[in-house]
């Protein structure tokens, strides 16, 4: 049996640190993440990030083998699930190509110049992840690659992650969109809302306060123009529940596409762009012209 | 006076615990085990000065704050809590390497449930996220599980030449 020692100061040390938590915390709170507090993340990123790195390098082989054989089953359901997909998709893009064609037409004849706005992408690995109860994660690039605070992150297929909270030279941390206290304005059909976090789940609220008409079950929801963090487009998720305005608002539930857990590779967006976007002009013709008649086909079969 | 070799291994244990974590178990999200709770509670329950077993707990608990999204002292609270409570009841969980083992399991849980409470308190609702109830669940197991097999090398880094061991 251990000896009680002389002069026991268990209980105020512990009251102490209890005492330094709580102010921490309270620091955090009024400094929301910035000042000493973000110095004080920058400088433990900056020193644990390269152990990450090498960490990550060494285990994400071995780790990517032992999920693979632990999925074998589920990823022959996942392949034939994808084969099919891919086949009506390749039919619709085929349906698209004579919109394309008429599309380049009218630009022609009205003599619109679209500036198409290349967004700057950093692909990078994820490479750590402070805990179970934390889906913040950590990437394997930083101010040195470009990187900057709260640019947006997407996944490979292009949905919405999440945002950077914190970069230092080589690392960065990404909060995703479900654990952040930042709601975000989306767009389901022609309206226009804000998701935000819910806890004890990762699904989303939705509120449309200038509700017009109803949402539908398996709507897909995107980021809105009046995003100020996201390019307007990107795919975020699906509305689960079918839901009808009351008093001009409606609220329902999201589904976003991510699963953070589960990210190995994100992209970070290069967002909002710094150089500004020339306005273009666009002159009607005097005379009439006859526009050729929309014509679609869809090849018989796909794949 | 104490040497303060056991102390020192004690914090280079608990930044072992803080990189495995963040990195190799970030990746098997199945069975996930707390690898820094297990850590403060091992390590209180060893012969190392008690308040410098609460200390490193705290310490190992701000660095997982730094790193992620949550609030700073969050974490740091809850280990210390963990290592607090190891350090009352050493004397009594002097019972086996299985008691201690289930006792760090206990110990890992109520460091969870202190996280989650004071967390929302403070409105961190990203910690009451999806399959929150198995996590509470599956990681105090993994934690039993895991100090069942790492409790003697834990004793024999920071124990040496104590008359106190798992026994």
């Amino acid at each position: 049996m251990a000896i009680r020692e002389a002069g026991d100061r268990t209980l105020p040390t512990f009251i102490s640190l209890l005492v330094v938590g709580l102010l921490l915390m309270t620091f955090d709170v009024r400094l929301e993440g910035g000042g000493v507090v973000a110095s004080l993340r920058n400088g433990t990123q900056a020193l644990l990030s390269p152990v990450q790195r090498g960490a990550a390098f060494v285990v994400g082989p071995v780790a990517d083998i032992v999920e693979t054989l632990g999925a074998l089953a589920s990823l022959r359901e996942e392949n034939q699930a994808l084969r099919g997909q891919l086949a009506s998709t390749q039919a619709e893009l085929a349906g698209i190509q004579g919109k394309l064609a008429r599309l380049e037409i009218l630009e022609s004849l009205y003599g619109l110049r679209l500036d198409e706005l290349e967004v700057g992408r950093t692909p990078a690995n994820v490479i750590g992840r402070p805990d179970g109860f934390d889906l913040a994660f950590i990437i394997d690039k930083g101010t040195s690659d470009g990187i900057a605070l709260g640019q947006p992150v997407i996944d490979s297929f292009g949905y919405v992650v999440g945002t950077i909270i914190d970069v230092t030279g080589r690392s960065a941390i990404v909060v995703p969109i479900m654990a952040s206290r930042n709601g975000v304005a989306v767009v389901v059909g022609v309206q226009v809302g804000n998701l935000v976090s819910q806890p004890g789940t990762n699904d989303m609220a939705l509120d449309i306060f200038e509700a017009r008409e109803p949402v539908i079950e398996g709507d897909e929801v995107r980021t809105s123009a009046l995003s100020g963090v996201f390019p307007a487009g990107l795919a975020v998720g699906q509305v689960l529940r079918s839901a009808a305005p009351e008093s001009a608002s409606l609220t329902t539930v999201v589904r976003p596409y991510v699963q953070p857990e589960h990210l190995q590779v994100v992209v970070v967006l290069a967002w909002p762009p710094t150089p500004a976007i020339a306005a273009t002009t666009t002159t009607l013709p005097e005379e009439t012209t006859t526009i050729p008649d929309e014509e679609t086909t869809v090849p018989d079969g796909g794949g | 006076m104490r040497r303060p070799r056991p102390t020192l291994a004690a914090a280079l244990m608990m930044l072992v615990a803080i990189l495995i974590q963040t990195t190799v178990f970030a990746r098997f999200r199945a069975f996930p085990p707390d690898l820094v709770m297990m850590t403060s509670a091992l390590l209180a329950l060893t012969s190392i000065r008690r308040e410098a077993g609460i200390v490193v707990a705290f310490g190992g608990g701000l660095v997982i704050d730094l790193m992620g999204s949550s609030l700073l002292g969050l974490r740091a609270m809850a280990m210390a809590a963990v290592a607090f409570t190891a350090v009352k009841t050493r004397e009594r969980a002097d019972i086996g390497r299985i008691g201690v083992a289930i006792w760090v399991g206990l110990l890992t849980l109520l460091g969870i449930v202190l996280l989650l409470l004071v967390g929302t308190l403070f409105d961190q609702r990203s910690l009451l996220g999806d399959n929150v109830l198995s996590r509470i669940a599956l990681i105090p197991l993994a934690n039993t599980v895991l100090s069942l097999l790492i409790a003697p090398l834990v004793v024999r880094v920071i124990s040496r030449g104590s008359s106190y061991t798992f026994a």
